[in-house]
Formats: structure tokens, C-alpha cells, sequence
């Protein structure tokens, strides 16, 4: 079992009734975790030396079995700055200590989860990991998940479509290079590959996690860039229940040229949050909705939503979880925006961002997906532990204007043991196989045209050890995996990663090295549909594309007031799939095949500091990307070169503001360029100004995007939101 | 600090409005590879538009503008700059690498018609894909280039010389 859920295997073991403690000589440490405001804290009490751990409610209550005797108890959050607490406390008794944590956001060493498959510290993962915690979260007052991940150091969004240094690029929705998990589990659409954002309501995710490079060594395909790691909240001990409003307008278009409708369009959400939990049993359901008037024309949207979560821990050390979402999503499609003959009334102007090209006109989508996954995690000794789980995942859109529709059912496996020897972690070795069986009905995947099944098996064995030599963890992992399409089998990947975590006096430096792939989509091996007036035909017989990633980072503090984590990268990737134009009976069409090699280098880094201005904080994320298509001698398309990201916020009680900007460099090159080249594009200069008020189980916060309503595009002929101005209301019991 | 210089930096920047100007829009694909035999004598592949069909072969070299392309690779989209009007054949122009100046007498040997627009009522015969082009311009005039079914413009005005 991966130490990912160990840590609250072992929380879960420390509120068990003090009875098995008292047994094996141990005591129960109770209170709470605030800031200096006294605002509750969801912070990690951990025992020095030992795995005793536990995660505060939301009321910031913990409970924690402690070995008897003098322990040192350490709590810690992210953004805020560790208490060591050192106590004597006498086996069965109780002792409630409380602890207030100053905001200190050179206070980052959280426990990650994602990066080897286990729990470990961020300082000794040999990759590179972004961690947004749900403080980050709600400060950022977003609505979506998609939003909450856009802003992480090294992550830049194209129409929905993340890029972790410049990983996915933007294949019109066809495939994603990053791997998305929830909970662990994979969640990539089972037909094209790509990512639904909105499966899991943003209200029930408690931290995101991204892992940047080349993960396949332990995820397979799609890890080919990176991964993201949406880990939702545990459910506490008691009745909580969370209420979650959210409303807001967009800005109308800042030119009566580009006007485009007589009023002003707006947003609006609600979610409820409810639990209740026991020593054994713990359960949450969240039922939330949204509705968006959107932007531009032709552009609302309707979302519905729930998720859940069951637990059952029918003895220590056992721990049993069940949980799923579904959402149903109906929203208007804005295609392209319009160029004069392709508008109503194009105005004598030579584009109309806000509206959209006639023949797009009623194009609609409805979109339902969800998961079920049930895990079970068992901690057989201090030594070792197994973890096993099984998913169904499931995607269903229909497209209106032009119809097509397709099916996925996506089941899912995985068992996995960790090893720590001698009970440590001097020397882990993580081993596991996985495995996924994919299913799609459809007419626009199916058989030229015509509805068809397809189906795909992928089948990974993998294992991993680190090693602790002296200030030195070495790790190595291999992935075997084999890919079954219809019944034939169509490639067999071996992953390889090595890597090292150095302890030195100037940080903690790593260094890894790792092959990732992505096997190709069913959808991009049978896609039969028109795009951009040219027919695309299906390609069965694609291969997977690889790369080797490198990387070479360190993360270190600063004195007190500063923490710097910095990385070089480099990935080489061959056989890239992208589609292009090919001659087919002397007529062009497009179609998706392996041609390109490409490189892409450069810097990951980012600066957060906390200056002598009590309650002033600020940060600096820099992404460099130099990314080359070795194919044709050019710039790779849709890689921007630079983005900058400035942050500051400032607290004052109950009170913080704060501001983010965020620098794109002008996209230099895009795909269908001879199509799309003459079209404007500009650099994108975007700032978010935030306010919040929180008392008690109060919040309200203000989130003004895009402040300047700067009018931007990031892919060929598609508006980027304007100015939208929301409040978030929460209340927490 | 540098927030505020950011901001600086973003205002009266983004998008903005643009008035469009007359011209014929639209993307050439090309059917045929341009042979060996002609690359190198290759000068140009032009996109030309002409207001009224051409009467005769001096009227070939009356035409509204030009605009430069490529002799292949994937689909191409083009602006032919004109002034507003209708336009009775747009067409694409394959034309020889030569150091003379072109006139009625070489013509037939430096031009060769390698495509034009059609209207949706016709595949068959030039002139009948009229283009109508107001103060913004007109869009969506596509077409194929094809290099292996190339015409003099003596098939336009016979006989052709031997």
C-alpha cells in the first residue's frame, strides 16, 4: 500500500478509541490548529520519529495516539510555519494541546503523495512537484478546478487543455499529455484521452498535486508530461457541513464595435457539503450546481453535480473507501469566432472575437461523466503495506451541430505493496501492476463514420526503490506495459526513471532521468469527422509517442524570508502525434500521425517570500521553454516562450487583498497555420485582484479576473475570458 | 512594484477592433505535386482576380492583383488585396522563371492557368464563380491548385501553336 494513504490510515488509527492504544502503551493528544487569527487550520500533527500522524477537521480539531512517554509533536501547514512541541504524557491519558501557526509561506515541506506512489516529503521527491493546498485554493477564490491548477508554477492552460512545461501543446481535445488522478485514481476520458475538469466538484478538493516530467515509470500513458493529483478532503469525525455560494457578471466587451448582446452576462453556483462521521463509519455527499450566461455568444452553460465518499475502518490498520462523483454538463459551443463572411453582421471589422462564425451557430454540447472507485488499504506491520482499488470511469457526450456522440466505460485496477525494510525509510521499495480495460461506443470514434466499438486493454507491471545513502536517496522504477487494441496487440513500453534527492547545505538538490509515453487515443486512431472545412480520417495503425525527460532542480530557503525552488529541464520526444494534412485520392484531409521529433528545454522556477511588512507575502514563478520541432527545423507549435507569473497578497486581521499577474509570451507558432497564420495574436497580460473577509465559520471573497479586461487569444479564433468579476461565500459548521 | 509595471505594460494592449479591408479571402489546397521538370523553373505562383472574364489574350495581363504562393505542402490561406466590386474569374497563375518582361507575345509561354474558384452550381467551366466583394471584404473563395492539369492560355484562346 503506498504511503499516500497511509498517512490517513495512520490518522484514522490515532482516533480509534484510545483502547488499542492504551494496550500497546500509548496516549491520546487532542485540541486544535489555528492561524494567528484563529481561524481553523486543516494542518498535519505529526509525532518526530515516528508515523503518528494525524490531519485537523475543518474546525481545525485533530486527535492523535502518541507512543507514552516524551514525544515531540510537530504541526505544520503549508504557507504557515511549523510548532515543535515537546510534551511528556503518561500511557491512556489524554492531553489536549493547541497550537497557533504565524503565515509563513517559506514554510514549505508538505507531505506529497503523488510523485513516488507513496507518502514521502517534498524535499525528497527527485522530480520536480507544485502543491496548491486548499488555503491556496480558496484565497484564489475560483470556481473551478481547472482555474485552481491554471496559476501553479510550470502550468499554463490552452482552451482547457494543460500544458506542464509545455507538455500537451493544444491537439483540438484530442489526447492530453498530463495524466489527471483523483484520489490516485486515473481519470483521463477513456475515448480521447483528454481531461474533464469538471468531474469533481473544486468545493471537495482538499490539495492538488503536480508532478512535472515524465511519470510513465509508475503511471503508464498519459504521464508522458506530468500529473495531476486532485486529493479531496477526508471525511472527519461529527456533523460538518459546508455551504458554498458563488455569483458574479462578466464585462461586456470593452468596444461597441464588438458588442454583441444589450446586457451584461453572469454567473452563479451553489454547493452543500455534508458529513458525518464515527469511529468506523465516515460519509459526505456534495450536491452543488452552476450556471454561466458566458461571455461571448453562444456560450452559456448548466452544470449539475454530486460527489460522495464512504469509509469503513473495520479495524486498525484497515482502512476501506468508496467514492464517486457524476456531473452532467449542457453547454453552448462557441466553434470559431467570426471573420466577415462568416458573420451576421461582421460590422465592416476584420474578426469578431466575441461572436461566432455562422456555421457554428447552434452547435451544443451535453456532456455526462463520473467515477466510481473503491480502494481498500491495509497496513499489515510498520514494514509494509498493500493498498488495492478498483475504478469505473464514465464519459457520454453528444454533440448537437455537428451530431456525434460518443460512449466510454473505463474500468480500472491497481494493486500495490510498499516496503519500508527495518520499518524505515532508509530503503522503500514500492511494487504494483495495473490495469485498465477501455470500452467505447460511438459514430464520430466508431467505424468510419458509422457507430462502432472499440475496445483497448493496458496492462502495467511496475516497482520502484529508493535507497537513503548518507544525505543521498537514490531511486530507480521500471514500467512494463503492454497495450491490447481490439483484440491485438499494438505496442509494449518499457519506462525507465532514475533520479536522486541530495541533501546540502544550499537545499535539497535532485536529479532524475525518465522515459514517458502516450499510446494513442481510440479516438485519434478511428476519428472520422470534418474539421475546418477538410475531412479527418481515422489512422488504426499509430504507434505510442515517447520522450525522455531530464531535469535538474533544488529547492532551498533563504534565511527566513524566502524559499527558491528552481529546475532545468530538457525532453526529447519522438513519434509525436499531431495532425496534419495528408493527400487522400488527390483530395487534402487531416489526419493524426507520428511525425514529429521535438525538444523542449528550459527553466521552472519560483521565488516566495515573505518581507519585513508584517502580513505581506509575495511570490515570482518564471517558465522558460525553448521547444523545437526537430522535424522541420521550427518553433513547436502552440509553446509559448516565457511565462511569468507575480503574486502578492497582504493580511490585516480578518482582512487580505491580494494581486496576481500572469506574462504569456505571444505564441509563436500554431498548428493549420496556413489556415489560421493571418489571424491576430498578441501576448497575454492578465490580473486577477482578490479581497477576502473570513470570521469564524465565515468567508466571503471577492475575485476580480482578468482586472483590466485585456482582450487575448491563446488558440486560432478563440477569446480568452474577459474581465469577471465574482464573490464566494462559504460557511463552514 | 513590478505588479504595477506589469499593469503599465498591459493597458491599451490585447486585441482591438480592426476595420477590415476590401479583399478576397479564402484557403488554395493543392491537389497535384508541382512536377520535377518545373521546379526550377518555377518563378512564381500566383493568385489572381479579374473583374470581367478576359476577351481576349492581351486581357490576360489586366489583371486586379497578385498575391505570392507556395508550390505545395498543405492547405494555404490567402488575401488578395482589391477594390470593392464583382469579380468573374479568380484563379491561380503558375508563372515562369523568365528575364523578360512579360507581354502579349510570351505569354502563352510564361502563364499557365493551374486552378480557380468556382460557385457551387458549376465544376466544370471558368466564369461562373462570381465574387462580390463589399467594404470588408469576402471570405471563403477556396480552391484547388492541381500541377498536374495545368492549361496554356491558348486553351482559353485556340489555337495553340505547335
Amino acid at each position: 500500500m503506498p504511503a499516500v494513504m497511509r498517512a490517513p490510515l495512520l490518522a484514522f488509527l490515532a482516533v480509534v478509541p484510545g483502547v488499542a492504544a492504551a494496550a500497546q502503551g500509548t496516549a491520546i493528544l487532542y485540541g486544535s490548529v489555528t492561524d494567528s487569527l484563529g481561524q481553523p487550520l486543516r494542518a498535519t500533527v505529526r509525532v518526530v520519529g515516528s508515523p503518528a500522524m494525524a490531519v485537523a477537521d475543518g474546525r481545525g480539531r485533530y486527535r492523535l495516539a502518541v507512543p507514552a512517554g516524551r514525544v515531540i509533536v510537530r504541526a505544520g501547514h503549508i504557507g504557515f510555519r511549523s510548532q515543535v512541541d515537546t510534551t511528556t504524557i503518561a500511557a491512556g491519558d489524554s492531553l489536549e494541546r493547541d497550537y497557533r501557526l504565524p503565515a509563513s509561506p517559506v514554510e514549505l515541506q508538505p507531505t506529497i503523495v503523488t510523485a513516488a506512489k507513496r507518502s514521502q516529503l517534498l524535499d525528497e521527491s527527485a522530480t520536480s512537484v507544485a502543491v496548491m493546498n486548499d488555503t491556496d485554493l480558496a484565497r484564489r477564490a475560483v470556481a473551478t478546478v481547472d482555474e485552481a491548477v491554471n496559476r501553479a508554477p510550470g502550468v499554463l492552460f490552452l482552451n482547457g487543455q494543460v500544458n506542464i512545461r509545455g507538455s500537451s501543446g493544444f491537439v483540438e481535445g484530442l489526447g492530453s499529455r498530463v495524466l489527471l488522478l483523483v484520489d490516485g485514481v486515473p481519470a483521463n476520458q477513456g475515448d480521447r484521452g483528454g481531461i474533464d475538469w469538471d468531474m469533481v466538484p473544486l468545493v471537495d478538493v482538499e490539495r492538488v498535486e503536480v508532478v512535472k516530467g515524465a511519470g510513465s515509470s509508475l503511471y503508464g500513458s498519459a504521464a508522458f508530461g506530468g500529473v495531476v493529483n486532485l486529493i479531496t478532503h477526508d471525511v472527519p469525525v461529527g456533523w460538518h457541513g459546508r455551504l458554498r455560494a458563488t455569483g458574479g457578471a462578466y464585462a461586456n466587451p470593452p468596444s461597441e464595435a464588438w458588442t454583441f448582446r444589450d446586457h451584461t452576462g453572469g454567473l452563479g453556483g451553489l454547493d452543500v457539503t455534508g458529513s458525518y462521521g464515527t469511529e468506523t463509519l465516515r460519509g459526505s455527499l456534495t450536491l452543488g450546481g452552476r450556471h454561466s450566461d458566458g461571455y461571448r455568444e453562444q456560450d452559456r452553460s448548466d452544470q449539475w453535480e454530486t460527489a460522495g465518499r464512504a469509509e469503513w475502518l473495520p479495524r486498525p490498520g484497515t482502512r476501506i473507501t468508496a467514492s464517486g462523483a457524476w456531473t452532467s454538463h449542457q453547454y453552448e459551443v462557441f466553434p470559431t469566432w467570426c471573420v466577415p463572411d462568416a458573420c451576421i453582421d461582421s460590422r465592416g471589422q476584420a474578426f469578431q472575437p466575441f461572436m461566432i462564425d455562422t456555421s457554428g451557430r447552434g452547435s451544443y454540447t451535453r456532456s455526462n461523466k463520473g467515477y466510481l472507485a473503491a480502494t481498500v488499504d491495509r497496513t499489515v506491520s510498520g514494514a509494509f503495506a498493500w493498498r488495492a482499488r478498483g475504478s469505473w470511469l464514465r464519459s457520454h457526450f453528444t454533440d448537437y451541430n455537428p451530431d456525434d456522440w460518443s460512449v466510454s466505460d473505463r474500468l480500472g485496477a491497481e494493486l500495490t505493496g510498499v516496503l519500508h525494510a527495518a520499518g524505515g525509510d532508509d530503503r522503500v521499495v514500492t511494487v504494483g501492476m495495473e490495469g485498465a480495460h477501455t470500452a467505447i461506443t460511438s459514430d464520430i470514434f466508431g467505424d468510419s463514420g458509422r457507430v462502432g466499438s472499440h475496445t483497448q486493454v493496458d496492462i502495467g507491471p511496475y516497482a520502484e526503490a529508493e535507497q537513503r545513502v548518507g544525505r543521498v536517496r537514490l531511486t530507480a522504477g521500471l514500467r512494463l506495459d503492454d497495450i491490447v487494441v481490439d483484440g491485438a496487440r499494438k505496442a509494449t513500453v518499457l519506462s525507465p526513471r532514475v533520479g536522486a534527492a541530495i541533501g546540502s547545505g544550499v537545499g535539497t538538490w535532485r536529479a532524475s532521468a525518465g522515459r514517458g509515453f502516450r499510446a494513442p487515443t481510440l479516438a485519434e486512431r478511428y476519428v472520422t469527422t470534418r474539421a475546418f472545412g477538410f475531412e479527418v480520417i481515422p489512422n488504426p495503425d499509430l504507434d505510442p509517442e515517447t520522450a525522455w525527460s531530464f531535469e535538474l532542480g533544488n529547492g532551498a530557503s533563504i534565511a527566513s524570508w524566502g524559499r527558491l525552488d528552481a529546475a532545468l529541464f530538457w525532453t526529447e520526444a519522438r513519434r509525436l502525434l499531431e495532425p496534419t494534412f495528408v493527400l487522400d485520392g488527390g483530395v487534402q484531409k487531416i489526419q493524426i500521425r507520428n511525425i514529429s521529433r521535438a525538444r523542449l528545454r528550459g527553466l521552472d522556477a519560483s521565488l516566495a517570500v515573505s518581507s519585513l511588512v508584517r502580513g505581506l507575502t509575495s511570490s515570482i514563478a518564471y517558465l522558460l521553454v525553448d521547444a523545437r520541432d526537430l522535424t522541420t527545423d521550427s518553433v513547436l507549435s502552440f509553446r509559448p516562450r516565457h511565462v511569468l507569473t507575480l503574486g502578492t497578497d497582504y493580511q490585516w486581521r480578518m482582512l487580505s487583498v491580494g494581486a496576481e499577474f500572469r506574462y504569456t509570451s505571444r505564441i509563436e507558432r500554431i498548428e493549420l497555420e496556413p489556415v489560421f497564420g493571418r489571424d491576430p495574436r498578441v501576448p497575454a497580460r492578465v490580473l486577477d485582484l482578490r479581497a477576502s473577509w473570513q470570521r469564524g465559520p465565515l468567508s466571503a471573497r471577492l475575485l476580480v479576473a482578468n482586472a483590466l479586461n485585456y482582450i487575448y487569444n491563446l488558440v486560432p479564433r478563440t477569446l480568452e475570458p474577459v474581465r469577471t468579476a465574482s464573490v464566494v461565500l462559504t460557511w463552514t459548521y | 512594484m513590478a505588479i504595477c509595471a506589469a499593469v503599465a505594460l498591459a493597458c491599451n494592449e490585447g486585441l482591438q477592433p480592426t476595420t477590415a479591408a476590401p479583399a478576397i479571402r479564402g484557403t488554395v489546397t493543392y491537389q497535384g505535386h508541382l512536377p520535377d521538370s518545373l521546379r526550377d523553373s518555377t518563378g512564381a505562383v500566383l493568385v489572381v482576380a479579374f473583374a470581367t472574364f478576359p476577351q481576349t489574350p492581351a486581357d490576360l495581363l489586366h489583371f486586379a492583383a497578385v498575391a505570392f504562393l507556395d508550390t505545395g505542402g498543405p492547405p494555404r490561406r490567402y488575401e488578395l488585396r482589391v477594390p470593392t466590386g464583382t469579380y468573374e474569374w479568380v484563379l491561380a497563375v503558375w508563372e515562369k522563371k523568365s528575364n523578360t518582361e512579360l507581354g502579349p507575345g510570351n505569354a502563352d509561354s510564361l502563364l499557365r492557368e493551374v486552378g480557380f474558384y468556382r460557385d457551387a452550381g458549376d465544376t466544370t467551366t471558368h466564369g461562373t464563380g462570381r465574387v462580390h466583394v463589399g467594404g470588408t471584404g469576402t471570405d471563403s473563395i477556396n480552391f484547388a491548385i492541381d500541377f498536374t492539369n495545368m492549361h496554356r492560355i491558348c486553351d482559353y484562346f485556340p489555337p495553340c501553336p505547335p
